[in-house]
């Protein structure tokens, strides 16, 4: 019985102290850590379309069309495909792809998320932050090539 | 405390005898020489390949004479000219002792002998290796698929399998659910009940076949499958250095991220011989154990619900506290349940900047952590109405845990003191001091006990964690070893390692066959061994009682099925 | 204060009518004001109020985006579940089916007739209202059977199995409890159950004459009270009828759209109903210093359904052999210990 009250006691001591941790989006944006991984930002003129982001995709989200000699052409990325792993930004040897910490997108058919370069390129930072630089300590650290000799693919 | 932490120490067949020669290789092999075709060692035990028709005299011959009562894994796979099942066995007292018995069969006839007299947990393994690799198990009590459909064509994982073309199932094909349990109508006492694959109480889609005699449960059968994501294949289709890593997180998402993405990371650096920095490893051990008080705290939530009703406070101080830790997750490796934080000989990120800040949040939720507890056992454990629905149901009893393979804290609430982290030493756990919780109960009540005083210890590890990094000079702070972009493990080897996940040994097997992606990949899901073990526990139970059980164990639907 | 006329006396005075037809008429304009009060508040209560009680307990905000304090959610919930499809499953006992939801929803609102809420709003006050009351509101049992039953689904039988056992458990240790309050008054009527807590003094501490509410007098059957009346309404920890984790959500796992909506309002209803017995037999009624009858009335049927979701929140629910254990070996033995020694202490005090 006392520990039926205890119980009960409990649960009213929180009603009473009227905290809530829920919060209320949209009104109030959630804090998102500097690392989040949220939808891709992709920049054409850094890109040197190496296609190493294509290549270390775990489930082929990035689709990369080049010409013949190598210019890149078009660079598609399912952002409701993609997993987040962060590897292409990992991979990626002149931050050409980035991920921001932006977590809303929206589509009316699974196609109107497939974003083509132009559209990868107007995602906007969330809450104008630039994860690059809260990233940049350990940007490089992650590398490594063993011994001998470094195979890109 | 050395500098270069030994992470895995590849105890080969002459690593190991530290034990007395009883252990050893050579006396395992006189004691079931008879059977033996030849030795193929594995980087983690020494392997006996045996007649397909001697499994039960082997197994049977090891686990009473020997001592390996644990079967840890049953793995099957196929190869060029023949079928392999791989039984890897180790001792609930010390699991560092393990011994592989490899079972080839031929292509055209792949028979093999059933282990399941001798181990109840081979009954669903042994399923499993039928249904995805198609090696049959003579005197199998059930053999039937248990992943997939039973209309499916094929195995999967088998090499003349056409992965291209899709297979729909229709609902005429399928198996009717009801069939071959109409007895209800000759039997009129019992009553044919689907729990799930939807119901409130089944975490997931769990399909839970039981036959009530009035409210009480004379029979039941836990039918999975049903969130089945092709893991294996998936982890056989990428490579060694990048991109399985990601998919560990999907397994158990408690979220156990880290804990699964260590049982990939600890088997491949064994494999590629990689050495993780000590610095790496207190990074790896602190995000492990936040990840387990997560995790717990979600089963702590989730048990209760099943026990109170959806409108209890419970779940919901449980989920507010697990958001603290998910907050801190989430500063560390980027987001809150696919972490996807290991990288093979390291992690990817060192503690966020500013330091101080981040470490003052992890004490800040230390220095809290006590005072929630006091109040979940103010809420859940002291309150009479909640023993009197959890003790003394759903027992579970020492002997029975062990048959099953039971592991995790459903085992340590059975009294079966096995814990990886302790007794198979990885990370940094050895130079830490914490304890390993057992309770005797085997009921409900002593398995929700074991979970709340592990949240209690996960915190004590994550203090003295942070109390090194703390200290950690600046200059010493390797968060990887120098691995190469491609790694490509010599053809033939194989090894299986096992890391203490929230839910218990999760373990995965990798065959290299000289590629940069491996040849046969398995997991060795915690959860599938103690759902196995849902009947023993439930049968004469009422139905609550049933529904409570299953909370108690703990399972994420998304681990069983892989 | 109590004794006053008749709600539809006063309603036909008012509209001078008379006669058959009149009476008639005024009749049915009180039952439409009494059912009308009900209905309210249990507007209130089931889309709203249980929401952010509940809500409360857990440290969340709960619903805040139609109206202030997410008032609007009354109507955007009941436009939306009337809007529903009702599903009705192959196989179904019609006539038992359709009828439960009325079955339930209509014997609670039933039972309100003889409620005496305060400012003479009272339909009828027959002589034997106490019955009346425990007749009607046992309907609904008949109610939860009929759905669980009709709705030819497993869950449902057991749903409405476990609901007829609970109640028949659940229901003599609450009107034997009743009882020991009728050794008191000497009467039935609820008007006069009233008036007499209300008329009698306990004590007069400092000046403030406290009445002898039967919660003072005994308050070891006013606890007995509302343990029975928590299972006979089927709220933690005895929901075992519903028990949404076990069996889905028991009788009325089948029922959708206004079908589900009445069930829902019959529930609730049902809580109140429990709550108007205990203030009428506990609580004296409608009486209370300052404020009108009616106030005092409603507050105190709030107390009661705020109580029933507190429990919700912290109270695990029983084992359906545990509930029928509790009610037979336990809240039985106790209120018939309760009425012989009430009856015992009755008889030698001479009261």
């Amino acid at each position: 019985m006392i520990g039926l009250l205890k119980s009960m006691a409990t649960t009213m001591k929180h009603a009473l102290s009227g905290d809530t941790f829920t919060v209320e989006y949209p009104e109030e944006a959630p804090e998102v850590s500097a690392r989040f991984r949220g939808v891709h930002k992709f920049s054409q003129e850094r890109c040197i379309w190496c296609r190493q982001c294509e290549n270390v995709c775990p489930n082929d989200t990035i689709q990369i069309v080049t010409d013949n000699q190598r210019n890149g052409e078009q660079y598609n990325l399912h952002v409701g495909q993609c997993i987040y792993c962060r590897l292409c930004e990992e991979v990626c040897p002149v931050d050409a792809i980035l991920l921001t910490e932006n977590f809303e997108f929206t589509g009316d058919t699974k196609h109107d998320l497939v974003f083509n370069k132009e559209q990868l390129k107007n995602v906007p930072w969330y809450n104008d932050i630039d994860p690059v630089a809260s990233r940049e300590p350990d940007r490089g650290a992650w590398i490594g090539d063993g011994e001998g000799e470094v195979d890109y693919q | 405390m050395s500098t270069q932490q030994e992470d895995d120490t590849p105890d080969v067949d002459d690593a190991a005898p530290a034990t007395p020669a009883s252990g050893s290789p050579a006396a395992l092999e006189a004691l079931i020489e008879d059977h033996v075709l030849e030795r193929e060692d594995h980087l983690n035990a020494p392997g006996f390949v045996i007649r397909a028709d001697a499994v039960q005299d082997v197994l049977s011959t090891l686990k009473t004479e020997a001592g390996f009562d644990h079967l840890s894994c049953v793995t099957a796979e196929e190869h060029e000219d023949r079928f392999e099942s791989i039984y890897h066995l180790r001792k609930y007292d010390d699991p560092t002792q393990e011994v592989s018995i490899i079972v080839p069969t031929s292509r055209d006839n792949p028979v093999s002998e059933t282990a399941e007299p001798v181990f109840r947990t081979a009954d669903w393994h042994e399923r499993e290796a039928y249904d995805l690799v198609g090696v049959e198990y003579d005197d199998h009590p059930n053999l039937e698929r248990i992943l997939l459909p039973d209309t499916w064509q094929g195995h999967p994982l088998g090499l003349d399998y056409n992965q291209n073309k899709p297979q729909i199932v229709t609902f005429d094909e399928h198996k009717n659910p009801l069939e071959g349990h109409e007895q209800a109508a000759d039997d009129s006492d019992t009553m044919f009940l689907n729990i799930g694959p939807h119901h409130p109480a089944t975490h997931g889609v769990l399909h839970v076949e039981t036959v009530l005699d009035g409210e009480q449960v004379a029979d039941v059968n836990p039918d999975i499958g049903y969130l089945h994501r092709c893991e294996e294949q998936m982890a056989q289709k990428g490579t060694y250095r990048h991109q399985i890593m990601p998919y560990p997180d999907r397994w158990d998402y408690g979220p156990g991220g880290i804990l699964n993405e260590w049982a990939y990371a600890r088997t491949a650096e064994d494999l590629a011989d990689i050495d993780v920095p000590e610095y790496a490893q207190i990074l790896r051990t602190m995000g492990g154990e936040l990840c387990r008080i997560a995790c717990h705290m979600l089963a702590l939530g989730t048990f209760c619900l099943d026990i109170y009703g959806d409108f209890t406070a419970i779940f919901m101080y449980a989920m507010r506290d697990r958001e603290v830790v998910q907050n801190i997750l989430e500063d560390l490796t980027g987001q809150r349940m696919m972490l996807n934080y290991l990288r093979l000989g390291g992690v990817v990120w060192d503690i966020p900047e500013p330091r101080a800040e981040f470490f003052e949040s992890v004490r800040d939720f230390l220095d809290e952590l006590p005072e929630r507890l006091d109040e979940y056992s103010d809420l859940i454990t002291s309150n009479e109405i909640f023993q009197a629905r959890t003790v003394n149901t759903g027992v579970l009893d020492y002997e029975t845990a062990k048959d099953y393979g039971v592991t995790g804290p459903v085992a340590r609430g059975s009294g079966v003191d096995y814990d990886v982290r302790r007794d198979d030493p990885y990370g940094y756990y050895p130079e830490l001091d914490w304890d390993v919780v057992t309770e005797d109960g085997g009921d409900n009540y002593s398995r929700l006990l074991v979970r709340m005083e592990e949240v209690e210890q996960s915190a004590r590890i994550i203090e003295q964690c942070v109390d090194l990094l703390e200290g950690w000079p600046e200059d010493e702070r390797d968060i990887q070893a120098n691995v190469p972009r491609t790694l490509k493990p010599e053809a033939g080897t194989e090894t299986y390692r096992t890391v203490e996940g929230a839910k218990g040994e999760l373990g995965v097997y990798i065959r290299a066959d000289g590629t940069e992606k491996p040849g046969r990949f398995k997991i060795r899901s915690p959860c599938f061994s103690n759902l196995s073990a849902l009947k023993e526990m439930s049968t004469g139970e009422y139905i609550p009682d049933l529904v409570a059980t299953l909370g108690s164990l703990d399972v994420i639907l998304g681990e069983v099925d892989r | 204060m109590a004794t006053q006329t008749p709600l539809p006396d006063i309603i036909s005075d008012l509209l001078g009518v008379g006669g058959f037809l009149g009476d008639a008429v005024s009749m049915l304009v009180a039952a439409a004001l009494v059912g009308t009060i009900m209905l309210t508040m249990t507007a209130f209560a089931g889309p709203w109020a249980k929401r952010k009680i509940t809500a409360a307990f857990t440290d969340r905000i709960s619903v805040n985006r139609v109206g202030p304090w997410g008032l609007g959610t009354i109507v955007v919930d009941s436009v939306r579940l009337l809007s529903k499809e009702l599903v009705i499953p192959e196989g179904v006992d019609r006539p038992a089916y359709d009828l439960a939801p009325i079955v339930l929803a209509g014997s609670a609102l039933f039972a309100f007739a003889v409620i005496p809420m305060g400012n003479g709003i009272q339909l009828a006050d027959p002589e034997v209202g106490l019955v009346f009351v425990f007749a009607i509101a046992s309907i609904a049992s008949l109610g939860l059977i009929m759905g669980g039953y009709a709705s030819n689904n497993k869950y449902s039988l057991l749903g409405g199995l476990r609901a007829v056992a609970q109640n028949i458990a659940y229901e003599i240790p609450l009107v034997l409890t009743a009882a020991s309050v009728v050794l008191f008054t000497g009467t039935l009527q609820l008007s006069e159950i009233v008036a007499i807590q209300q008329n009698t003094t306990l004590a007069t501490i400092a000046g403030v004459r406290i009445p002898a509410w039967f919660a003072f007098v005994n308050p070891f059957a006013f606890v007995l009270f509302v343990v029975a009346n928590l299972a006979e309404v089927g709220r933690n920890p005895f929901d075992t009828p519903e028990a949404p984790t076990e069996i889905v959500a028991g009788y009325q796992t089948e029922y959708s759209s206004a079908y589900f909506v009445l069930f829902y309002l019959g529930e609730f209803i049902h809580i109140f109903l429990g709550g108007a017995i205990i203030a009428t037999l506990f609580l004296g009624g409608p009486g209370g210093p300052f404020l009108p009858g009616f106030v005092w009335f409603t507050i105190k049927i709030w107390a009661v359904y705020f109580f029933t979701q507190w429990c919700r929140s912290a109270i695990p629910r029983v084992r359906i052999d545990q509930l029928i254990g509790i009610g037979w070996k336990g809240l039985l033995v106790l209120s018939f210990a309760n009425l012989v020694l009430t009856a015992t202490a009755l008889g030698v005090t001479g009261l």
